[in-house]
């Protein structure tokens, strides 16, 4: 099997490593880079419990081979907070009673991040739409919807406050 | 009816979750995130034939591939073990068993049985060798369905039984065929409920270390039974189980799913004994669809005699469970259930229901949240619906004239005493609700733009806080069915609660630290809550199943917590020389009543000091030092649970799709410990409900293949196809359990599917359309309305899946 070197940016921290080509990037992230919140549901692609940021833009790593992010920045939900203050949708997940089990969490705040990035005041059907590709089991989605709702709000008003 | 109601306090409140920061974080360590020194990764080879005799295992060519540490084979496997793979619930006594070990060796009787496995430097390189075992198989017939199975001339999937039924038994109560002479009316259904699986969406895995020196073996499992767990892991394995110590780490999702006790547990320890290093086992999900226990797929027959008001005086049934090609942990039991809960919430004085087990080559049927109740209630209700289409008349109607009395508590159903309820007043709630959300508004205004909108009802019962351990063990249950709980104040004032139930989503850690925190009078965050390790924490019977974790775990937890509070108050007094019955504790501080503000107080610091530290002068003579109690609840009886689900759907007639608009579930569990979290499980088992109704199946071909083993193909709901929830609450409290908890788990997938196919049959209600077949898939819904708009009969339509 056929080994290769990458490097990458893994929650700001420049990490090297030679794989096989085959090696998933989730597998990588797992287990050489302890982003043990990366979680695999189904590694075909369709839970999203993996889903990480690669270049700004959300990706399933079940699906992605760690050579494929040779030089890109990744951010797992590891990155997520600032420091030891929770982000916005963490603290709104948590009141909110937005997670169950927790397993499919990490996939679907970095995915909500993303809808919140480019769409700051989505309305219910919005949200549901983009958390359409994420599965989760436990919940029913009533309370992530109301979460990411209130997290909404709250980026709202800090980049007001900042803008 | 006693009532218990606690002062308000933590228990009853809406308080943020323990266990979310490390979840929120990627700080949670599930079984996949367990990495030990030297540890392998392992992969098993399972069949690809639905029904074939093994007549040869090469492994050779995989032992030889480097990286590979270690290969074992079914035959290995039925050596190395002092006992099959076990069977829990054995409650007809001369139900033929299936003795079958964790690997196969001389048949294989379902595709995705495992038959060999191998354990090498990761998954990767376990994978490749897989493809390097040769296994010669000579193909038989196979079963693949119920009627398949139940044909003449079936081939037999155990060759020393007469055919491929394992156990048949028939539960009486009064007297059934007087009660069908004398009816008025008779009405009788026949319902097919597919197969489903509970699909947490954390895989199941283990891993196991043995020590090949002093046959010590340490087990991490995503489990939700780790006392159970580690007696079967020392029955199978023939080691005593002072050797063994499970480890349960986070667990991401169970739904019964993690109940049951599977051969990948055994495998793993095998390969580690055979290796001498830590074997991991993690299934990927198309495993999943095949190795883990199938559950839901019954053929169930239900009549019901009644006199011409609506009052039903007899119900006969039959469940025929199609169990698959070996017996899982749970046996019957799941079948067992939906066949002796048939009459539900009502009060039928005579009943004769009659569950068939049928062996089938396709996967095991085990546990799945609900565990037989969604297939009872689809049953009582799908019956009570067509008696009142019958009689003309409201099938609320129906329900009010048939639901147990609260005077009539506890009531003697055909096994079980369902200890108290206000059925009627639950079923009003919602309907009083139902109006407030104007559902027969919106039902007319869509009727005019030509649109089928329909409001359909389901009751439900729950059994819960499973259970008294002799009345179990009479039933034939191999284990027990109490909870021990154990509470530690520290030298710190700090509080400790050990448990042996699983922390698997549902909030247990917050829960139990509820009720500590409310009995102790401290703070919640001072309360933590460890769960997971055999070696240190209390003995569970049964497992973190049958909703039984808050209402025993709490019952059990708050009586420890109550006796550990009067010696914090006995020390107290010492320290501020006053009477016991005089002191008051209120947030973590001891004081005199009635001195207000300013008055004399100590912390439970203080009285943690001076029961640990600095006793002299502080601890009452005689009192032992140390602040840690324990109590073990083996409840008098099971606590049942109830409620109502009211649903407002909408059917597109060209297409045959269901789109669920609105959905409102009135209940009673008791008292509620934290109301965010139990409407958190009603909206879930809602959502497993509305995918079971609607979604879900585990589709087999004729040949014995499954079609559905990725999530393209089982079709799990997503944000899109849910719609929002709404919950209303009556308390009637358990009176036999410290506390008045009841559980409710389970309660949001019993009596989902009921109400949905009522509110289908409503929106098609000039078609005379009646669902009996689930999940009712668009092309399954569609052909029913052409037969009906045929007029064909709008129920007799349906291919055999």
């Amino acid at each position: 099997m056929t080994s290769l070197d990458v490097t990458m940016t893994v929650n700001g921290r420049t990490v090297t490593g030679r794989v096989e080509a085959r090696r998933t990037l989730a597998d990588f992230l797992r287990k050489d880079c302890a982003a043990t919140g990366v979680h695999l549901g189904c590694e075909h692609g369709v839970c999203g419990a993996c889903t990480v940021v690669l270049d700004g833009c959300t990706a399933r790593s079940c699906c992605t081979l760690a050579v494929q992010a040779d030089g890109a920045e990744v951010m797992t939900v590891e990155g997520l907070a600032d420091g030891t203050d929770l982000h916005p949708l963490q603290e709104a997940f948590w009141a909110r009673h937005g997670l169950q089990c927790g397993f499919c969490t990490p996939g679907i705040l970095l995915t909500m991040r993303e809808l919140l990035a480019d769409n700051p005041d989505p309305s219910e059907e919005e949200i549901r739409e983009s958390l359409s590709g994420n599965i989760c089991r436990c919940t029913g989605y009533q309370f992530i919807v109301e979460a990411v709702k209130d997290a909404a709000a709250v980026l709202r008003a800090s980049s007001a406050d900042r803008g | 009816m006693t009532e218990q109601h606690l002062p308000p306090g933590l228990i009853g409140a809406r308080v943020r979750r323990k266990e979310d920061p490390r979840l929120l974080t990627g700080r949670a360590q599930f079984v996949d995130d367990v990495a030990l020194p030297g540890m392998l990764e392992a992969a098993i080879l399972r069949s690809p034939h639905a029904h074939a005799r093994i007549v040869s295992v090469d492994v050779s060519a995989a032992l030889e591939l480097p990286g590979v540490f270690a290969v074992i084979t079914g035959a290995e496997v039925a050596q190395a073990c002092a006992l099959p793979q076990p069977v829990i619930w054995r409650l007809i006594p001369d139900q033929r068993m299936t003795d079958l070990y964790a690997l196969a060796h001389d048949k294989v009787r379902y595709v995705g049985q495992g038959v060999a496995a191998v354990a090498a430097a990761d998954r990767y390189v376990a994978e490749d060798a897989l493809g390097l075992i040769e296994v010669e198989y000579e193909q038989l017939p196979a079963a693949c369905t119920l009627d398949e199975a139940l044909a003449d001339g079936a081939p037999l999937l155990y060759e020393n039984w007469p055919d491929n039924v394992s156990c048949r038994q028939t539960v009486p109560k009064g007297d059934v065929a007087t009660a069908f002479a004398a009816a008025d009316v008779i009405v009788s259904e026949t319902i097919t409920y597919g197969r489903q699986m509970g699909t947490p969406l954390e895989t199941r895995g283990a891993v196991v270390s043995w020590d090949p020196f002093t046959d010590r073996l340490e087990a991490w499992l995503s489990t939700q039974s780790p006392n159970l767990a580690r007696d079967l892991l020392g029955e199978v394995l023939g080691l005593p189980v002072e050797r063994i110590r499970v480890r349960t780490p986070d667990v991401g999702g169970g739904f019964g799913n993690k109940f049951d006790f599977y051969g990948e547990e055994v495998v793993a320890a095998l390969l580690s004994k055979r290796s001498g290093r830590p074997v991991k086992i993690i299934e990927d999900r198309l495993e999943s669809f095949v190795a883990n226990a199938h559950s839901r797929e019954q053929r169930i027959e239900v009549e019901v005699a009644a006199k011409s008001d609506g009052t039903i005086t007899g119900m006969r049934g039959t469940v025929y469970g199609v169990l698959g090609g070996q017996l899982s942990t749970v046996g019957i039991g799941p079948c067992w259930a939906a066949t002796v809960l048939m009459p539900g919430p009502y009060d039928i004085p005579n009943v004769e229901v009659t569950v068939v087990g049928v062996v089938t080559n396709r996967s095991p049927y085990g546990s799945y949240r609900g565990w037989g109740q969604p297939k009872a209630n689809i049953a009582h209700e799908r019956i009570v619906e067509k008696l009142a289409r019958e009689l003309g008349m409201a099938a609320n109607d129906v329900r009010r004239k048939n639901l147990i009395a609260p005077d009539k508590f506890p009531y003697p159903s055909p096994v079980f005493y369902y200890d108290s309820g206000r059925y009627e007043e639950c079923l009003e709630a919602a309907e009083r609700a139902v109006v407030d959300r104007g559902w027969a508004k919106r039902q007319a205004e869509a009727a005019k733009e030509g649109r089928s909108l329909g409001i359909g009802y389901s009751f439900h019962i729950e059994i819960s806080a499973i259970g008294p351990s002799r009345i179990l063990n009479q039933a034939g249950l191999q284990h027990s069915g109490f909870d021990e709980e154990s509470v530690r104040i520290d030298s710190t004032g700090g509080v400790i609660v050990r448990s042996g139930l699983s922390a698997m989503g549902q909030g247990i850690q917050t829960a139990l630290a509820q009720v500590a925190a409310q009995t102790l009078g401290v703070p919640l965050d001072s309360v933590t809550v460890l769960t997971g390790d055999t070696e240190t924490n209390p003995y569970t019977g049964y497992g973190t199943g049958g909703s039984r974790g808050a209402a025993l775990g709490g019952g059990a937890l708050l009586r420890a917590s109550t006796r550990l509070r009067e010696k914090v108050l006995r020390v107290a007094a010492e320290l501020l020389e006053a009477s016991p019955d005089d002191l008051v504790i209120s947030d973590g501080r001891i004081s005199v009543a009635g001195t207000g503000v300013g008055g004399r107080s100590v912390s439970m610091r203080d009285v943690g000091d001076a029961t640990y530290r600095r006793l002299d002068g502080k601890l009452p003579l005689g009192e032992t030092p140390t602040l840690e109690e324990r109590d073990v609840l083996d409840p008098d009886n099971t606590a049942f649970s109830y409620g109502t689900t009211a649903v407002l759907a909408e059917v597109d007639r060209e297409t045959g799709r269901v789109q669920v608009l609105d959905y409102l579930i009135a209940h009673d569990c008791g008292t509620v410990i934290n109301p965010m979290i139990v409407d958190g499980q009603l909206h879930g088992g809602a959502a497993q409900a509305i995918g079971g109704a609607l979604f879900e199946e585990i589709v087999y071909g004729p040949d014995g293949q499954p079609l559905t083993t990725t999530f393209m193909d089982y079709l799990i709901p997503t944000a899109s196809e849910l719609p929002a929830f709404e919950t209303v609450h009556l308390t009637t409290t358990a009176d036999h359990i410290p506390g008045g908890f009841k559980g409710m788990g389970e309660a949001g997938t019993i009596g989902g599917a009921s109400a949905i196919t009522a509110a289908i049959d409503d929106a098609l209600r000039d078609l005379g359309v009646g669902v009996v077949q689930l999940p009712i898939t668009p092309p399954r819904l569609l052909s029913m309305i052409e037969a009906a708009e045929a007029g064909g009969t709008a129920t007799d339509v349906e291919e055999q899946s």
